[in-house]
């Protein structure tokens, strides 16, 4: 089912479980397997918790979220945008090397950008220095169909 | 979080119930250490079976700690990882190192 949700929140670090429980509801009917949500959450919750933690310096800045659920031939997809207005990223493919990471004295195992590539199918990284980042994050649905008719006899008496 | 220290075998087993991801990490970080400084233990198990949440924040977690016992020539093993979080322990050396059931 084509459906969409939008959600934006300031940038502080509880707010990174707010989004994946609102992102759970939202997709929770879909017919998806635990392991498909559980991966759709760890993508989500990498790209808002870098936007979080590394885009802004200062408090009560916003972080959007917007997730996109659709229909090409037959096949169903998610999308996720996680957009912030933040510094940007001055080297991309630095910042997605494996085990790269800005904070190690904080023990950031730097695997955030390699989870989202393993979890999703296409991401998508737009990013302007003093303008923000913008993450696309895809991925390709196995939904199962369910039938929730119940199908009973009708007495015709 | 629960600790349970066995003396015969020295081995600490440390089960986690949390959400793990950066916001609850820090708070963590701080007790698994301040157990396994108390015990220094020669074994630590790492139970994640009522772990329902995981990111990266939890890796480093996980491998932060591991870090810790290997100085003290410890042992660590991961308890019943779900699915998804074997891919996150397999994307980095650790899997290598550490005994995972």
């Amino acid at each position: 089912m084509n459906n969409k949700i939008k959600i934006e929140v300031d940038n502080l670090l509880s707010n990174v479980s707010v989004v994946r429980v609102a992102l759970t509801s939202f997709i929770s009917n879909e017919g998806l397997s635990l392991d498909e949500i559980m991966e759709i959450k760890t993508a989500v919750s990498e790209a808002v918790t870098n936007s979080i933690e590394h885009a802004y310096t200062e408090k009560e800045n916003t972080v959007s979220i917007t997730a996109k659920l659709f229909e090409i031939d037959n096949m169903h997809y998610i999308s996720i945008v996680v957009q912030d207005y933040g510094k940007g990223i001055e080297d991309v493919e630095l910042v997605t090397t494996p085990g790269y990471t800005t904070k190690p004295e904080l023990e950031h195992a730097g695997m955030g950008f390699t989870i989202m590539e393993t979890f999703m199918d296409e991401i998508i990284i737009d990013s302007e220095l003093g303008k923000g980042t913008k993450i696309t994050l895809t991925k390709k649905l196995n939904v199962k169909k369910t039938n929730n008719i119940v199908k009973g006899e009708i007495n015709n008496e | 979080m629960k600790c349970e220290y066995d003396k015969d075998t020295e081995s600490l087993k440390i089960e986690l119930s949390e959400e793990i991801d950066m916001s609850t990490c820090k708070t963590l970080r701080n007790i698994m250490d301040g157990y396994i400084i108390k015990y220094s233990p020669k074994e630590c198990v790492l139970d994640l079976e009522k772990v329902n949440f995981m990111d990266s924040s939890g890796l480093g977690l996980i491998m932060g700690r591991y870090n810790l016992i290997k100085m003290m020539n410890s042992k660590m093993t991961i308890l019943n990882p779900g699915d998804y979080i074997k891919k996150i322990l397999g994307m980095t050396e650790l899997a290598k190192d550490v005994k995972i059931i």
